[in-house]
């Protein structure tokens, strides 16, 4: 009996011990990403990882992030979720997300994901008869115009191509006083492309005093674009814009090659300023100028390249929006002083902390500089102009 | 009326990709009343694994891949078999199809995975950026390159399965699975040789789809495979020369709807052919009895 009694002691002592341990174990902030990392778009989801995972590390490495009661936290970053790329998925894995001890969000990748994800959530804070999530979300890559306004828990690093392109044409016709007219390209049935091409790129060409001669529209999977290249050919354009992304901008620049379809100028989606585009059509690609607002041109931006590299991720405009979240976060955390407690009800309390202060964050430091904050929870970024160069995606001009 | 004329040739070269995918549906389906959901992601993987093994080669032509994905295409044709037929009960109707559209959705996302959702440039033929005029028309010279193929790839399956034993122990399995088994015809034999077979066509065509497309991508299968079951149903389940026709049928059909509607009205009519065929012929183009060669 007395043995019994002492191993129970034992027992209990040891317990003791560990929540003692427990207790001295220093605090960590969860942040989880999620994207697309399966399918065609796979890529998309892996370098947002690999720049989530670097960026988290770079932060950690220097001391972590101070919490509300001046002790230091680490950041956490939970395993990257996959939503397929599909509306449904991606409203399940942020409830999934909500549900955790997760203090944010950084996603999603696509904006078919990201426009009826942002109407979950709760529209206006403090509305007690909106019953939506509230949850904050950063996001990193999904880049049509305009959704952040959605919810008030909705936030977006991406750039706008509104501002880009309106840039770019304008700078096109200080440079090409000659070239006068404009022929589009457009996927039909990708969210994206669509609101780039008929919102962005016939508006700013036509506002910068471009004739838009007309489009040729085809669809994300197609593989023959014989007749959208022959009106093109028709249109004989200066310029040809191709709204599109990588597989289908490959196959229409191949078909173009094809019937001797030769603009002055090309010009490309953001999204197609990647490794993608290269990796299958470089040769056909060569001269396609992109606004981006990613190239590896400042000391930052290249150690955040190389750094991302290292965890097997490729720096693109997309990806290294997922590294300047982090560091918005970093600091947004410190501003709302969070407390960093695990309970529910701090939690929350922190979530709104936070979703507070980024309302309340008027710039950010990006990898070219500083982005400003606009009133409807987007940003405005620096970009530069790049084309297709050899291998590479080079600078062309650099408006900075 | 040219631009017509045009559209409607590009239309019916490229529909020569969809009737070699047409063929290897509606042949499995002829032998053993199925349907292979994972056959053009199949002949997708064996044009991936050729230009892989290709790659390892130094200075390797595009003949090697090709030839590659043709063998690749057989061996894979043999896999799909063993795993989503071979293995499952056949008193159980759906489970082999809901087991190809497993192996539909995996080779898919292992290619996903292996590629990291990159396209991956495909060799093109000699042909590959010429074009061939004749007037104002002109056309694509791979595309006439891939029509040359196809049609000697049909022949050669037609005379298979018309000229040699094999093809008549597939055309008794396919009549009479049981009677063929009672005059001493091994049907598990013969059905693994026809996705053999179909798997060999299956190989050729995913390396020209993709060497017309200019690159291999995982886009192509979903579209490819639902065109090859439109192009079986049109054309007739079981039929091969109503697959090689139904092919250039949708293909001209899709490319002429393109060119007078857009293309967000262009799966919407062909469609509405495939139902057209349901409707009033559905047997297929070559209806004859049971409809079935």
């Amino acid at each position: 009996m007395s043995k019994i009694a002492l191993a129970v002691a034992a027992a209990f002592a040891a317990t003791l011990g560990m929540q003692g341990g427990a207790l001295a174990q220093e605090k960590t902030i969860k942040l989880a990403g999620f994207g697309v990392k399966s399918g065609v778009l796979r890529l998309f989801g892996l370098n947002s990882e690999a720049a989530l995972k670097a960026a988290v590390e770079e932060v950690n490495k220097a001391g972590g992030v101070k919490l509300g009661d001046g002790s230091k936290a680490k950041f956490e970053l939970a395993d990257y979720l996959d939503d397929r790329c599909n509306a449904e998925e991606g409203i399940s894995v942020v409830r999934r997300i909500a549900g955790s001890d997760a203090l944010i969000a950084i996603g999603p990748t696509c904006s078919n994901v990201a426009e009826p994800l942002y109407g979950i959530l709760q529209k206006k804070v403090d509305d007690k008869g909106d019953t939506g999530l509230q949850f904050p979300i950063l996001t990193d890559v999904a880049i049509k115009g305009g959704l952040a306004k959605i919810s008030e828990w909705s936030f977006r690093n991406v750039p706008s191509e509104f501002t880009m392109y309106s840039s770019l044409f304008y700078w096109l016709k200080t440079k090409h006083p000659n070239l006068t007219t404009v022929y589009g390209g457009v996927e039909e049935d990708f969210a994206h492309s669509r609101a780039s091409w008929y919102a962005v790129m016939k508006d700013r060409s036509a506002a910068n005093g471009y004739k838009v001669l007309g489009e040729s529209k085809w669809l994300l999977n197609d593989t023959n674009f014989s007749t959208q290249v022959r009106e093109m050919k028709k249109a004989n354009a200066d310029i040809v814009a191709i709204a599109a992304h990588p597989f289908t901008t490959c196959g229409v620049l191949k078909e173009m090659q094809r019937q001797g379809v030769k603009p002055k100028l090309l010009v490309g989606l953001t999204s197609t300023s990647s490794m993608e585009t290269l990796a299958g059509c470089a040769k056909h690609a060569q001269g396609l100028i992109i606004p981006t607002s990613f190239a590896p041109v400042t000391k930052e931006s290249k150690h955040a390249a190389e750094a991302t590299a290292k965890k097997k991720g490729a720096a693109d405009l997309h990806s290294m929006a997922a590294w300047e979240n982090v560091f918005i976060l970093k600091e947004a955390i410190e501003r709302a002083k969070i407390s960093g407690n695990k309970d529910a009800a701090s939690l929350q309390t922190d979530r709104r902390k936070l979703r507070d202060a980024l309302a309340a964050t008027k710039t950010t430091k990006g990898l070219l500089g500083i982005s400003k904050r606009t009133e409807d929870r987007e940003a405005d970024k620096p970009y530069v102009f790049v084309h297709a160069k050899g291998n590479d995606w080079v600078v062309l001009h650099n408006p900075l | 009326m040219l631009d017509f004329v045009q559209a409607l040739i590009d239309g019916i070269l490229y529909g020569t990709t969809y009737a070699l995918i047409g063929i290897g549906f509606t042949l499995v389906f002829g032998v053993m009343h199925k349907i292979n959901m994972a056959y053009a992601s199949a002949s997708i993987g064996a044009a991936y694994v050729a230009l892989v093994v290709g790659g390892l080669v130094a200075g390797a032509s595009a003949w090697l891949v090709f030839g590659l994905s043709f063998l690749l295409g057989g061996l894979f044709g043999l896999l799909v078999y063993l795993i989503c037929f071979h293995l499952i009960p056949l008193g159980n109707e759906n489970a082999t199809l809901m087991s190809t559209i497993g192996m539909l959705l995996l080779v898919d996302e292992l290619i996903a995975h292996a590629t990291q959702g990159m396209p991956q440039n495909y060799p093109s033929t000699a042909f590959g950026e010429e074009m061939v005029r004749m007037g104002e028309l002109s056309v694509r010279g791979d595309l006439i390159f891939v029509f040359a193929v196809s049609v000697v790839a049909m022949g050669a399956l037609l005379a298979l399965l018309y000229r040699t034993r094999m093809g008549l122990a597939t055309r008794a399995v396919a009549q009479q699975p049981v009677a063929a088994q009672l005059c001493g015809i091994q049907v598990v034999k013969v059905n693994a040789l026809t996705f053999v077979i179909t798997g060999l066509l299956g190989g050729i065509a995913g390396a020209l789809v993709c060497s017309a497309v200019g690159t291999l991508s995982i886009l192509i299968t979903g579209p490819l495979t639902v065109k090859g079951l439109i192009v079986t149903v049109i054309g007739g389940l079981g039929s091969v020369p109503g697959a090689i026709v139904a092919g250039l049928l949708v293909g001209g059909l899709e490319n002429v709807v393109l060119y007078l509607r857009g293309v967000t009205e262009r799966d919407l009519y062909v469609m509405l052919l495939m139902f057209a065929f349901l409707v009033f012929r559905p047997n297929g183009i070559f209806a004859r009895g049971a409809g079935r060669d």
